[in-house]
């Protein structure tokens, strides 16, 4: 049993006091997309915007992008693309795999991105949806705010489990 | 192929004066990033910009942006607020500013988001942080580059002037 699943298990067991709802207006969740995270040089060399003028002159389409320099200083860049288009953004990275100087790349076939409006900037929305969340064992494999609505992306088999979870933790309307 | 005609997107949203706040290495664990949450609520500080990626070996990175006022309100707190995450280190980015591209579709256009930071790193533009999401991107800059950035943006989208 890994670290994670040992808290998981002993805050389970012990149980844990059940905070007041947050309320909301709806959560939504995004068509099955796939997800790629790649590991790109970092300052002056960084390739983000050659990745994205990539994919958009292949005609595939971005529905959630997160930036941001790692504690290395490589640029860590997660994109979610319609999953039709897995396998022709994969084998795009691969052709331009030294061009772009890619330097590691993870992938999820299958995910989702489920997001919760508002947002309203407010701090407990992003904490209560990260603990809700992993206090059920589902794993967030990326997360950012953008304009009013807050967002995740999960592994598509994972989405029925949050969505109830996250009913339980959100008063909607 | 991608985006061929110029695109109306809404008034640019800029959000100036801001500090990055970026936490290295947070175990995943549920509650981890609780303490930060909570103390940001305490002093009612509103979370600007707020990303949450992959570091490895069942670590996280956590990156977040508020005003720099209410950082100094926060400051005290921070050291103890950090080791209680078990966040590795945090590092300070300070003079940013984040702009929100608002009616792009980005969901639904491919070549979008190519099209806009294709053009911010063609003008020398840093673009520190992205968060896209559906119809809406945010992009942390430096707060120095704002007016570059205002200029770039203006001369790839159709935007309307405010009323």
């Amino acid at each position: 049993m890994d670290k994670q699943s040992k808290t998981l298990e002993i805050m389970r067991r012990i149980g844990a006091p059940k905070p007041e709802r947050i309320r909301i207006t709806g959560i939504l969740q995004s068509p099955e997309l796939a997800s790629l995270t790649l590991l790109l040089p970092g300052g002056n060399s960084d390739s983000t915007a050659s990745v994205l003028k990539l994919f958009g002159t292949h005609s595939i389409n971005i529905r959630f992008i997160n930036k941001y320099e790692d504690s290395a200083g490589n640029t860590s860049l997660c994109l979610c693309v319609d999953a039709e288009f897995f396998n022709k953004a994969v084998e795009l990275l691969d052709v331009n795999e030294k061009s772009l100087g890619i330097r590691d790349f993870m992938y999820h076939p299958r995910v989702k991105v489920i997001s919760i409006y508002p947002h309203k900037e407010r701090p407990r929305i992003a904490e209560r949806l990260l603990t809700t969340l992993r206090m059920t064992g589902i794993d967030i494999l990326s997360l950012n705010n953008a304009s009013s609505v807050i967002s995740c992306v999960l592994n598509a088999e994972d989405v029925e489990k949050a969505i109830t979870c996250l009913g339980d933790a959100f008063e909607l309307p | 192929m991608g985006v061929t005609e110029t695109l109306e997107i809404f008034p640019l949203k800029i959000l100036r004066d801001l500090i990055l706040l970026h936490f290295l290495r947070i175990p995943t664990r549920p509650g981890a990033t609780r303490p930060l949450f909570d103390l940001l609520e305490r002093h009612n500080v509103p979370v600007k910009f707020v990303l949450e990626g992959c570091a490895g070996d069942f670590n996280r990175d956590l990156i977040i942006c508020i005003a720099n006022d209410a950082f100094s309100r926060l400051e005290p707190e921070l050291k103890e607020v950090t080791t209680r995450m078990q966040a590795q280190a945090l590092e300070l980015r300070r003079s940013v500013a984040v702009v929100r591209v608002l009616g792009a579709h980005f969901d639904i256009r491919p070549g979008t988001s190519g099209l806009l930071f294709g053009a911010l790193e063609q003008a020398g533009i840093t673009v520190f942080s992205i968060a896209t999401t559906i119809t809406s991107s945010m992009c942390v800059i430096p707060d120095d580059q704002v007016a570059a950035a205002e200029r770039v943006i203006g001369r790839t989208f159709d935007i309307p002037k405010k009323k």
